[in-house]
């Protein structure tokens, strides 16, 4: 009976929600849309006025030039490289270091988890010079080295999977322990499987600060050879004789390859995401 | 066992990580090891420095050339960085605004020595005009070998001056008067730059100065100074001309769409205008800028140099002679479409010669005269903040936010403070 | 007991401890060779007058000293920078818990909105800022809509009252799905029965959220506001591609500053500015602990 006296109000209500929503998505999209069709422009239309919605004439030949004359392709491959190591990286030792934390007790363990804590609070800044100065030492510098090393690892993965560990049930870890598995036997076969959702939000979190990252390469590389996507895009931004559509194809080829990897992962990203922010 | 895999997964890591350091040291070399050494240029697509590695490496067959193609602010920045500790390249093109910093803290290498006095044979100040050699000396060392020169001259289209019936301006009141008959709404104005190159050039040009001839006193709030700086605002104020802020875009789009008809820039921007505006040929030509009381303009350009803590000095220094052979410096011309510094390459035939696209005539004559009264910024080590006062100043006036007195005021106390330090 | 025992007794309990060291060991060297030693170095460096190419003076904190008192255009970064962060602040959040409400709503589509939103998150600040340069440009998308309803067209960039809001845009325009997509998450965790029972006591929608809703997302409200508030302060790749600081230092920020005084070749003062905001997010970081203890 409600139901039915309230029905023309809730699809008003409804339509309202749509309307809103549907709106502000474009909103949101525009920016996308423009620089994908900037993209396919030639240079002289990329300001006309009126601006055009759609180009007209459509052309490709700005994806071509920015391969052919800028190396794209180098930038591509080492953004895909740095990303996909550092991941790995991640992965393997924030597990590791996180398991052992959660649930294993050693002396000085409080300690020296605070201890590391202390580094998230440092903004890469305040690091960034006396850190380049290492690589320098070590002889990193322009190399794929100074790229990755230092991102191994980070604090901000292991108090993520921290989180996710904690919640284990330890009768598991004993079990496999009586059964006969080392410690590393335990967290292969019991821990790794159950953290799957936190891992792939770490995979996720990782690959895309290591896709966008851009003062750390910059700082940290001299040669075209080993610049990722970022780093080159905005020098492309910068050299005085480049066209604004060439510089919108390096924008839609920088972003392409992350958003189809949300696009793919979208689900179990969110899910990690929000749990991440919820326990906290 | 499950412990041993773990172990040895991660010595494996590590070594690997380790043992790959000192993988780039390079050893000092005796004259006739083979040696790399590295080069950066920030010249871009139309470089003459990536023509020459070629013939020096046959002339060489001990040196290998490692060449890196940056562009001007990755250049600054990378410089910034390895001159701080790291591996600075070799050989690195220099802006000239880059030595006071540089220089003053001993960054780069004192080439008197290291050349034995002479460049190819020549006496630094034979192969120079004396402020090209002055622009390149700091404290009475050679920092690096001026390769390209910089000085700002106008250009104008000289099409539509033809079409309306007007005469090239050669002083303030002349460039007032054509630059409103030029205008049309927003169109076909005079650009506007608000930083220290177009500022400083409005004040030589009445006298004026940044600093006191000791480098102790900020002068660039004197009288002259700011009659001329308000004097280059009434052309804002007329709408004739147009503020070139960030958002216009480049400045080489405002040639192309017609909204800059002239401008004041340096040798190198005919280079520009040929590869990206190529429809615009025979409209522009150049004349020395229209003056106060006298004809001025910034110094600056190119220059190649070694900096201090670079492994291959004489190697380097190799390179850079060769770079410099009269031969080779006719190539910053007809590679780049800049000005060579050496005085010989300039007054060549090659060079010196009638432009199709600036209808015909000889820029360089129109350089070379600019070149005589121009002047290098003060190589102080506190340049920096200077610059970054008076041109805070200059976008404060050009924005109309203060009167051309307040601003430089403000700026020359900061300057001050910063001189005092 | 023979001493043979106690030191089988010890061995065996470290024994007990290599694993979880070995698993901890690579994190924790990476954090004090590649974190820790820095921030020695660099507070080292902020107390003292150094180039990096000439050796370093010591001048004990004169660098802090002059950066409060001496340095205008440092005050102006601290001013910028705080600016930017409330207008952020106020904006990002407010949006992203109005659209994770309406997609609360049992709206069809969800993932396909959710996805709009959130796409911009997933984009570098360098993309960001080099498509929003175009979008801004005087002839670009914004002033020809202005222009075509009949406004004057707007200097966004070159305008210094302006510039800093337009890079907030931007930057607002990138931020805020995240926030969307944790607030809806977190409203999709509120029990419906505390909603139904509202409505049956007459409670409209206002008083639902406010008696409701907010006190339910209390926490994730103040985790969103602490995190953006210490992000939001180290702001710099979008004033490094989009206004270089400018006009008029109006965009200039304190990590833009900072990385202008290392291009200067001032290591030590460069460094003090990093601490100073070193120390401005602890702070912020203590009001989030003191915040989440509170239960």
């Amino acid at each position: 009976m409600n139901r039915h006296r309230t029905s023309t109000r809730d699809l008003f209500g409804r339509f309202g929600i749509y309307l809103v929503l549907i709106a502000s998505s474009i909103l949101m999209v525009i920016p996308f849309y423009w620089s994908v069709s900037t993209s396919l422009k030639l240079e002289q239309f990329v300001f006309a006025s009126p601006p055009q919605w759609w180009p007209s004439p459509l052309t490709f030949q700005n994806y071509i030039s920015v391969f052919t004359k800028i190396h794209f392709q180098t930038y591509f491959f080492n953004s895909v490289f740095v990303a996909l190591v550092t991941t790995f990286a991640h992965v393997f030792f924030d597990t590791l270091a996180a398991y052992a934390f959660a649930k294993l007790t050693f002396p000085g363990r409080d300690k020296i988890f605070f201890f590391m804590l202390l580094g998230l609070m440092v903004p890469f800044q305040v690091n960034l010079i006396p850190l380049y100065r290492i690589m320098s030492t070590l002889s990193w510098t322009n190399t794929y080295l100074a790229l990755i090393v230092p991102n191994l690892t980070g604090v901000f993965g292991i108090f993520l999977m921290r989180q996710y560990l904690i919640s284990i049930p330890n009768d598991l870890l004993d079990a496999a322990r009586i059964d006969g598995c080392g410690e590393f036997g335990v967290f292969r076969r019991v821990v790794l499987p159950l953290a799957v959702p936190g891992i792939a939000t770490l995979i996720i979190l990782t690959f895309m600060g290591t896709w966008n990252d851009f003062l750390w390469p910059r700082i940290v590389t001299s040669s075209e050879a080993l610049y990722t996507l970022p780093v080159g895009l905005a020098q492309l931004q910068m050299k005085n004789t480049s066209n604004e559509a060439q510089i919108m194809a390096g924008t839609v080829l920088t972003a392409l390859p992350m958003i189809l990897v949300f696009l793919f992962m979208q689900r179990q990203f969110i899910e990690g995401m929000t749990a991440g922010a919820l326990k906290e | 066992m499950r412990i041993n895999k773990v172990l040895i997964g991660m010595l494996l890591i590590m070594s690997f990580v380790l043992g790959a350091c000192g993988s780039g040291a390079q050893q000092p070399a005796a004259s006739n090891e083979k040696v790399t050494i590295t080069v950066w240029d920030y010249y871009g697509e139309a470089t003459p420095i990536k023509p020459l590695i070629e013939g020096f490496q046959k002339e060489n067959p001990n040196i290998t050339v490692q060449y890196e193609a940056l562009d001007w602010d990755t250049t600054l920045e990378k410089l910034n960085v390895v001159t701080t500790g790291g591996t600075p390249p070799d050989v690195v093109t220099t802006d000239m605004t880059w030595i006071p910093k540089f220089a003053a803290l001993g960054g780069f290498t004192d080439l008197k020595p290291l050349s034995g006095g002479k460049l190819n044979g020549e006496a630094w100040d034979q192969a120079y005009t004396p402020g090209g050699l002055e622009a390149i000396t700091y404290k009475d060392q050679i920092v690096a070998a001026l390769y390209d020169f910089d000085v700002y001259a106008l250009y104008y289209r000289a099409d539509l001056l033809e079409q309306k019936g007007l005469q090239v301006p050669k002083t303030w009141d002349e460039l007032k008067d054509v630059s409103l008959k030029l205008a049309e709404g927003d169109k076909y104005l005079y650009q506007w730059g608000a930083d220290t190159f177009h500022g400083s050039q409005w004040i030589y040009e009445n006298g004026g100065d940044l600093l006191s001839a000791d480098n102790k006193t900020v002068v660039f709030n004197s009288p002259e100074a700011v009659a001329a700086t308000q004097t280059y605002l009434d052309l804002l104020t007329n709408k004739s001309a147009i503020y070139w802020g960030a958002d216009q875009g480049e400045r080489i789009q405002g040639i192309k769409d017609g909204r800059i008809a002239m401008f004041s820039d340096g040798p190198y921007n005919m280079g520009i205008m040929k590869s990206a505006a190529p429809e615009m040929a025979g409209k522009w030509k150049v004349a020395l800028h229209p003056y106060g009381k006298q004809p001025g303009s910034y110094l600056g350009g190119t220059g190649l140099a070694i900096p201090a803590q670079a492994k291959q000095k004489e190697a380097a220094w190799k390179f850079i002679e060769y770079a410099m052979r009269v031969e080779n410096q006719i190539g910053v011309y007809t590679y780049a479409g800049a000005a060579p510094a050496l005085t010989a390459a300039l007054q060549s035939p090659e060079v010196n010669v009638a432009d199709p696209y600036f209808g015909g005539q000889k820029p360089f004559d129109v350089f070379l005269e600019a070149m005589k009264t121009a002047k290098h910024f003060p190589y102080v080590r506190q340049w920096n903040d200077i610059d970054v006062a008076f041109s805070t100043a200059m976008e404060q006036i050009g924005l109309g936010q203060k009167p051309v007195k307040d601003a430089l005021d403000e700026a020359a106390a900061i300057a001050t403070d910063a001189l005092s330090k | 007991m023979t001493v043979g025992s106690i030191t089988g007794h010890r061995k065996r309990r470290w024994g007990k401890y290599v694993m979880p060291y070995l698993f901890i060991a690579v994190p924790l060297l990476s954090f004090i060779i590649f974190v820790f030693i820095p921030m020695l170095v660099s507070f080292w460096w902020s107390l003292n007058d150094y180039s990096g190419i000439q050796p370093p003076r010591f001048i004990g904190f004169q660098n802090y000293i002059d950066l409060f008192t001496r340095d205008k255009y440092f005050l102006q970064a601290l001013r910028n920078t705080s600016i930017f962060v409330l207008l952020g602040m106020s904006i990002g959040p407010t949006l992203g818990l109005l659209t994770a409400i309406l997609l609360n709503q049992k709206v069809n589509f969800q993932a396909i909105f959710r996805t709009a939103y959130y796409l911009p998150v997933m984009t570098s600040l360098v993309v960001v800022s080099t498509i929003w340069v175009m979008l801004y440009n005087q002839n670009g998308l914004f002033n020809s809509i202005l222009h075509a309803i009949g406004i004057q067209p707007v200097r966004w960039l070159s305008n210094p009252s302006i510039a800093l809001v337009s890079v907030a845009i931007a930057s607002i325009w990138q931020g805020f799905g995240f926030e969307t997509v944790i607030f809806l998450a977190a409203l999709q965790s509120i029990p419906r029965e505390l909603y139904e029972a509202a409505m049956i006591d007459g409670a409209n929608g206002w008083q639902q959220f406010r008696y409701i809703t907010v006190p339910s997302l209390r926490f994730v409200i103040a985790f969103v506001y602490i995190y953006g508030i210490i992000g939001s302060y180290q702001v710099f790749d979008q004033v490094f591609v989009m206004t270089s600081g400018g006009p008029v230092h109006s965009t200039t920020t304190l990590v833009y500053y900072l990385f202008s005084k290392f291009q200067d070749l001032r290591l030590g003062y460069a460094s003090a500015i990093a601490y100073i905001l070193f120390a401005i997010l602890v702070v912020f970081s203590l009001i989030e602990l003191r915040l989440s203890r509170e239960k």
